[in-house]
């Protein structure tokens, strides 16, 4: 490879770019941390039971609304629909979101709904095992509270029951709950109304055992997940600002490649390309969703990420293989396939189990894999596969730097009998490779302590008078981590354009055939090598 | 307005209650009113609460209509004790005079109803049948509370507000009154807002990019109300008796060997009157006609819950339901099953 500008950059320089870096790092954290409010918000409904009194069912469905003016006629509980006679098809739950004197948001970009039920323990009327409930539910949204609702989904659904009673199945314990996990309700991944409309059914058919022995359900309680308007604002911000920022290094970066009269080497491309893919997940394409109802905007989100990280772990792996400097193969893509197999096909069944949930909610955001048994298996089975292919990744890199390592270990002592250019040559590649090393496992590391604060955390901390929204930190702190990365690799990584000196005549005399594969360039410079690269230099003399 | 003559008759009795007795919490009495909560017909309401009332009529319907909920769960904790929670329609005090006494039953009342309160109140606003639950109406859609902005980051909890505004609202009368008995109900109502808050569960879900944690929500379900019941039942057992301290500005355990009471134990100045007979003085009505178990060894055993005065046994031939086939919400397909049992009920003080 050729001589890059981070071992021609003197100490001085190198150290202001990094402070200036670690400043802009710091920067981003307090965005998320001290501006922007936590990442989503979750709001809890209680369904309200209203009576169905038509008899009919004609095609367009009247809607049910809990509150508000055209509110429907409503029970308490079921012990009143007993002593009235009501039949369970004709109890519809309905759910009206946002709840009173709010305004759902195109800002809160998707909501995620969870269902709950709480099943009363009875003893002639419990859980049977493996039972399962049949929903028949219907989603409506209206612009303004005059309006008429206009149907948006309509699905019946299945959802497996899992549930416990702690207590002892006696007679007093009657009329406590059962505890039962929550089941994945819905999904839409737009929100382009201001109201939406619920309206449940749990229809009875005992000759198709339809929700039979399902236990006495005493309420429907949802739990509603948007982003935040707020964070969601800093975010958009955030990615408009990183744009401009990461397109104008990438195109410096190509300006510089494209200069020198040689072919751009392997390395050189694939940095070029995660920068490419870097910009692609930041043009911030969420602007449209404030103004246009694109439901597969989550979609498209997830799979600019997995190109991303598609392309940064390819990276990883090439920059890993160009520096093993006994390879006479190398500067060739073919000689990677083995590493990047695993990544492509893992990433792959990523995009297929994403396709199979995401994909399928664009059409019925009810849809969830995890409820049938089949969509179940195969969804492990992918995840599972994809877990195969990143460890397998792992292992791959871990070996390839093992194997750098050892030849740099190698090379090391060689260095003093090497002529200076060939010193040179090799003092390069080692500085080139550990500090990206270094780089490299810093910010992996500062992704995986966030991603464990931010797990085992509330979520935000109270730091003198301040509220500092860790998870939020989190988001812009890591994202704005790997954006200067790209653009530090970029800068850092590109061509020099210094001269080269006299060496290189006499290099051509004194050398052998064999190190001429070697050397495709050789380094100086009138000011010197960093501190650094001398004090590994004088290191390895050593 | 035109009264009938009933009508006229009835607030007539309302009012010669109200000034020949003092009423305590009478917020309670609102159910018995069902769903025409009047506010300024309810006696002993003070002027604080009246004005909440008159400013938030749907909360006033869903208090009066909670007041069942508690009641019922009260009567369920205490099933098989001498004082088994009964209430007394016809009077103007759901309980009577039995918490004029400042006994062991007035705390866990006063404790149970405002976990009650609070229960029904966060219900109310899941339900959307409260306007003002967690975000005020501000700006067009851009409604705000203390946390901020619906639209930028969310509200606080419905339960956050229940708790608020069932302390602002029972509180009132105790904090307008500077006594004995004032202080000990600002405590046990403040332990049962509290036992509500204990069995707050933090429950989370975990979406993003494939499903995978890379965001991750948490938010507080409200557990069932026989929970907090259970748990103000094992305060009720283990509430502590005091007395004021020499300033007058809290408690003093009433024996020194017994611990302070905290912020979670119920507490309370008297003992509490004999339940085995009746007293109109002590609001006790007695055992006497109370079913009691005769094998049991508990409370509820006829030898305890009939002091020592022996029980009467009487054969019952009753028809029971059997071989009970369900079906979800609405439905019961039965067999009528005839069976003979014997009854215990307790004798009469002679």
């Amino acid at each position: 490879m050729a001589g890059a500008i981070i071992e021609n950059m003197s100490t001085k320089k190198l150290v202001i770019l990094g402070v200036i870096l670690m400043l802009f790092q710091a920067f981003s954290f307090m965005v998320g941390g001290l501006i922007a409010p936590s990442p989503t918000a979750a709001v809890s409904y209680l369904a309200t039971k209203c009576v169905d009194n038509e008899k009919t069912h004609h095609k367009n469905p009247k809607w049910f609304t809990p509150w508000g003016p055209d509110q429907c006629s409503k029970i308490k509980d079921f012990d009143e629909a007993m002593v009235k006679k009501i039949e369970a098809n004709n109890i519809v739950f309905a759910i009206h979101i946002p709840p009173p004197n709010t305004e759902m948001s195109t800002w809160f970009q998707f909501l995620l709904l969870i269902l709950h039920f709480d099943i009363a323990f009875k003893i002639q009327n419990q859980i049977a095992d493996g039972a399962s409930i049949t929903i028949d539910v219907r989603l409506a949204y209206r612009d303004d509270k005059l309006s008429e609702w206009t149907q948006m989904a309509h699905s019946v659904e299945q959802r497996k029951l899992s549930c416990n009673f702690t207590a002892a199945k006696t007679i007093e314990n009657e009329g406590r709950l059962y505890d039962c996990d929550l089941l994945p309700f819905m999904e839409l991944g737009s929100v382009a109304h201001k109201y939406y409309l619920l309206n449940v059914r749990l229809p009875v058919n005992e000759r198709k055992k339809v929700n039979i022995g399902i236990g006495e359900i005493n309420d429907m309680r949802l739990v509603g997940i948007h982003q935040n308007g707020g964070f969601t604002k800093v975010w958009f911000a955030m990615k408009t600002f990183l744009t401009p920022s990461v397109l104008i290094i990438m195109i410096w970066y190509w300006k510089r490649i494209t200069q020198m009269t040689r072919p751009p080497v392997l390395l050189e491309k694939v940095i070029f390309a995660l920068g490419i893919s870097m910009t692609f997940i930041n043009i911030p394409v969420e602007w449209f969703s404030v103004g246009f109802d694109w439901t597969w905007m989550l979609l498209f989100g997830d799979i600019r990420q997995g190109i991303f990280y598609a392309m940064l772990l390819s990276f990883w792996i090439i920059f890993c293989g160009e520096h093993l400097m006994d390879q006479t193969e190398r500067n060739r893509f073919s000689v990677y396939w083995k590493q990047v197999i695993p990544i492509v096909f893992g990433s792959f069944c990523l995009f297929i189990f994403d396709m199979c949930e995401r994909g399928v909610q664009l059409k019925n955001p009810f849809y969830s894999i995890w409820a049938s048994d089949v969509g179940t298996e195969l969804a492990m089975a992918f995840i599972i596969v994809a877990g195969i292919c990143a460890c397998l990744y792992f292992l791959f890199l871990c070996f390839m730097v093992f194997q750098v390592f050892r030849n740099i270990s190698g090379k090391r002592s060689c260095l003093p009998a090497m002529t200076k250019a060939r010193r040179l040559h090799y003092e390069g590649l080692i500085f080139r490779f550990k500090f990206l090393m270094l780089v490299t496992l810093a910010c992996a590391a500062m992704t995986v302590i966030f991603f464990i604060i931010s797990q085992v955390s509330e979520g935000h901390w109270l730091w003198g008078g301040h509220t500092v929204q860790v998870n939020s930190a989190f988001f812009t702190g890591i994202y704005g981590m790997w954006n200067l990365y790209v653009f530090a690799l970029m800068f850092l990584y590109a061509p020099s354009h210094k001269r080269y000196g006299d060496e290189q005549s006499s290099a051509d005399q004194a050398g052998n055939s064999g190190e001429d594969t070697q050397l495709t360039t050789t380094i100086t410079h009138v000011d010197g090598p960093t501190e650094i690269y001398k004090m590994t230099g004088k290191e390895a003399q050593e | 307005m035109n009264f009938l003559p009933n009508g006229i008759c009835f607030y007539l009795s309302v009012a010669i209650c109200w000034f020949s007795s003092r009423v305590d919490a009478s917020w309670w009495y609102m159910g018995t009113l069902g769903s025409q909560v009047m506010c300024d017909n309810i006696p002993g309401l003070i002027n604080k609460q009246r004005q909440l009332c008159r400013q938030h009529p749907k909360v006033m319907q869903a208090i009066g209509a909670g007041i069942k909920n508690w009641i019922g769960e009260c009567q369920h904790q205490f099933r098989t004790h001498r004082w088994n929670c009964n209430t007394m329609a016809r009077e103007h005090n759901l309980f009577g005079r039995l918490l004029h006494r400042s006994s062991r039953e007035a705390a866990f009342v006063y404790a149970i109803s405002s976990a009650g309160m609070v229960y029904t109140l966060t219900r109310a606003c899941s339900q959307g049948e409260l306007e003002n639950c967690s975000c005020d109406p501000g700006k067009k859609g851009s409604s705000r509370d203390a946390k901020g902005a619906f639209d930028w980051g969310g509200c606080s909890d419905h339960v956050d507000h229940a708790i608020k505004f069932t302390q602002v609202f029972i509180d009132a009368k105790e904090r307008k009154e500077r006594d004995a008995r004032a202080l000990m109900n600002l405590h046990n109502n403040r332990a049962g807002r509290k036992a509500v808050k204990r069995f707050m569960n933090l429950e989370c879900k975990c979406h993003g990019v494939s499903g995978s944690c890379n965001v991750r929500t948490c938010w507080l379900a409200m557990a069932d109300f026989r929970q907090t019941g259970d748990y103000l039942r094992k305060k009720y057992n283990n509430a502590i008796q005091v007395v004021m301290n020499q300033y007058g500005t809290g408690f003093t355990s009433a024996y020194r060997m017994l611990k302070r009471p905290n912020k979670n134990d119920l507490v309370y100045f008297e003992d509490s009157p004999d339940y085995c007979i009746w007293d109109h003085e002590s609001g006790s009505v007695g055992t006497g006609g109370r079913v009691c178990n005769r094998t049991s060894r508990g409370t509820d055993s006829c030898e305890v819950m009939c002091c020592g005065r022996g029980y009467d046994t009487s054969r019952v031939s009753r028809t029971t339901k059997c071989e009970c086939k369900f079906q979800w919400c609405c439905a019961v397909h039965c067999r009528d099953c005839q069976e003979e049992v014997d009854v215990h009920t307790c004798k009469t003080q002679s």
